[in-house]
């Protein structure tokens, strides 16, 4: 068995994770046999209906694992299930948010389980056709849902009866070819549709005119793969995890200065403490930690101070940042915040798709102003064209959060480490010296 | 298409510039850079498969791009015909998106991840392994032999085995110079299985490692 880094295996709080590790879990035998997979499938098209699957996602109080956190169930009560013509799902699994590894980790060890979850929302909000839209880097997850759709087609639970229910469900696949901004709901829907990916206005909501105009539900990998465990023991018994308002668990991608890098299973609520020094090992030894990124890179980063925050979105919404993709990123004492920072614009910078001034603009500005500092020509006013671009990217300025997050990046690293700006761009020095 | 014209002469000046590599590159297989007639049948089988006929045009650039190892102008524009889809809105298309290349690249290409969670973990020094380990100097550039070339690259979704890449479409973990010299090396001995499996355009499904691999075993595990 090659070597898994994260959780899996038994454990009060392994949702998700508890068959990860079994032996052929990929296989829809196994996932079946082994993992009791299917029953939820079974269970929605049998002896539930439509209504029934979305007030039991609703009651689990489940929240969207992309990014954003939008209450699941009231994502799917958004689509006219009685609205004639076709209804899409249409699946994110364009994972690229810096940091974040944990949908990769889902479809490599258990994807039936995502299939199960797909087919159960297309019932559930009157689509028979999902598209999975996989980012084009992913090519073993890509080999392993290939396989998945096959077998799940031989066995019937894709095609013109699943289960026996005169329901036709069927899922397609469709690659993305290496665009940041394809996570971004409506970004992704433009590519989908073979067109340059960048984000429309809303509205209208996907829900309303979404994959070819259609309505259309989008979800995320994670979100979707939860749905079979809240189907099989109900929605009541997923909030008895988590907190009242982020019920359940989810998947957290540690990764950076940290011993034991690995996606891990946490129940919302906990601390980072317990995530990044437990589980992750914390940083290597001799080593301080210096900074995270709690929520990928666009969550705005917290100091080691605020290790004891809790993983919970409202925890998080306090501290001033956000749960977001739940890519944990550790930066270590050895590593400097402003050449981080900086390397993060550039990412920005490169993959803002270009529709809206703020972000197209802002980007290339920050990075050129960033380039300034760290070649020791930096000054005040460098630190105040940072501020103003930070500003300008935020606030809703565009339409997606694209350039929001660029902005945080900087607010963010300006707000706990104004002083390692100082040491660049005033003093010219720096106190950590190494590559970020 | 203001490129057109432009992107031949710098083919053919790259050719010149960076050995025979690429002039032999930008002549083959076709000759001309255009598409055989087998994968145009098969790009205009594609728009059936999707609700409106222009999602078939990054599967249809995906064609072309196998079969040609990039996009040339000319590819573009059969892609274009055979969809029913203005050349313009092809290119515009293949130029928005990193993974469509329209300048010759090496046969291996190494995706280097250098965002944050790897650059953490010394990705920097990997760069610098593979410049040296395939002899290019900066990213794009194609080895004199033809085969490799590198690009530095945006998270690829895998930070817990950083620093890792994506190289001839399987993930590698846990880099350290060894390794990059070992899959360069792997991949120039022409006669190695290794590097014929690498090679072959059609590759039948392997479920991905979850492994660093140590010693590059092509993905062998139990699927279908």
């Amino acid at each position: 068995m090659a070597e898994l880094r994260g959780s899996f295996g038994v454990a009060r709080n392994h949702l998700l994770t508890r068959w990860f590790g079994t032996e052929d879990l990929h296989r829809l035998e196994v996932y079946e046999s082994k993992a009791g997979g299917y029953a939820a499938l079974r269970k929605a098209l049998l002896d539930m209906k439509p209504a029934d699957l979305v007030n039991e996602v609703k009651t689990s109080g489940l929240r969207g694992r992309g990014g954003a956190g939008f209450a699941t169930g009231v994502k799917w009560s958004f689509i006219n299930r009685d609205a004639p013509g076709p209804k899409y799902v249409v699946v994110n699994a364009d994972e690229s948010e810096p940091g974040t590894s944990k949908d990769r980790y889902i479809m490599e060890n258990s994807p039936h389980m995502l299939l199960e979850g797909i087919m159960i929302a297309a019932y559930a909000v009157g689509a028979n056709q999902a598209w999975v839209y996989i980012r084009g880097e992913y090519d073993g997850p890509h080999r392993m849902l290939v396989e998945a759709i096959a077998e799940a087609r031989a066995k019937g639970y894709l095609g013109p009866k699943p289960m026996g229910v005169n329901y036709p469900l069927d899922i397609q696949l469709y690659r993305g070819h290496g665009a940041y901004i394809c996570g971004e709901e409506t970004a992704l829907l433009e590519s989908l549709e073979g067109k340059r990916a960048q984000p429309r206005s809303r509205p209208p909501f996907p829900a309303v005119k979404g994959a070819w105009a259609r309505p259309t539900l989008l979800n995320n990998v994670e979100t979707l793969s939860t749905v079979p465990w809240i189907i099989n023991n109900g929605g009541a018994a997923y909030v008895k995890f988590g907190t009242e308002k982020s019920p359940g668990t989810r998947l957290m991608s540690v990764s950076g200065n940290v011993r034991k890098p690995g996606v891990y299973e946490v129940e919302l609520g906990q601390t980072f403490r317990h995530v990044i020094m437990e589980l992750a090992g914390g940083p290597p030894e001799g080593r301080r930690m210096k900074v995270f990124w709690p929520g990928g890179s666009s969550a705005p980063v917290l100091p080691e101070s605020m290790l004891d925050t809790h993983t919970d979105m409202e925890a998080l919404a306090a501290a001033r940042s956000m749960g977001g993709s739940g890519g944990v990123i550790v930066m270590d004492d050895s590593h400097c915040v402003v050449k981080a920072a900086s390397r993060l614009l550039r990412f920005y910078a490169h993959e803002s798709c270009g529709k809206c001034t703020p972000c197209r603009v802002g980007g290339d500005w920050a990075v050129r102003t960033y380039d300034r500092i760290l070649a020791n020509e930096g000054s005040q006013v460098e630190l105040g064209i940072l501020e103003r671009v930070a500003d300008g990217l935020q606030n809703g300025r565009c339409l997606c959060g694209l350039g929001d997050s660029a902005g945080w990046v900087i607010d963010s690293t300006f707000r706990h480490f104004r002083e390692e700006y100082e040491d660049h761009a005033l003093r010219h020095t720096c106190k950590v010296g190494s590559d970020a | 298409m203001s490129t057109k014209g432009t992107s031949d002469a710098r083919g053919a000046e790259n050719g010149a510039r960076k050995g025979s590599a690429d002039a032999k590159r930008a002549e083959s297989p076709h000759g001309t850079n255009a598409l055989p007639e087998h994968v145009l049948d098969e790009i205009r089988e594609l728009p059936a498969r999707y609700p409106q006929h222009r999602s078939a045009v990054m599967p249809a650039l995906d064609l072309a791009q196998e079969e040609l190892g990039f996009l040339s102008p000319e590819a573009m524009s059969e892609v274009a015909a055979a969809l029913d889809l203005d050349p313009g809105y092809v290119e515009g298309v293949a130029t928005f998106y990193t993974l469509f290349h329209l300048q010759p690249i090496g046969r291996h290409r190494f995706y280097v991840c250098t965002n944050l969670s790897c650059s953490l973990r010394g990705s920097s020094d990997i760069v610098e392994h593979v410049k040296s380990a395939i002899g290019v100097r900066e990213a794009g550039e194609v080895s004199k032999d033809g085969l490799f070339s590198y690009e530095e690259v945006e998270c690829l979704g895998a930070c817990e085995y950083a620093p890792m890449m994506r190289l001839d479409h399987e993930y590698h973990y846990d880099l350290t110079p060894v390794t990059i010299t070992s899959l360069v090396a792997e991949r120039r001995a022409p006669l190695s299985a290794a590097a014929k499996a690498s090679r072959s355009r059609t590759r039948v499904a392997a479920p991905p490692d979850k492994a660093p691999p140590k010693k590059r075993a092509p993905r062998t595990k139990k699927i279908g």
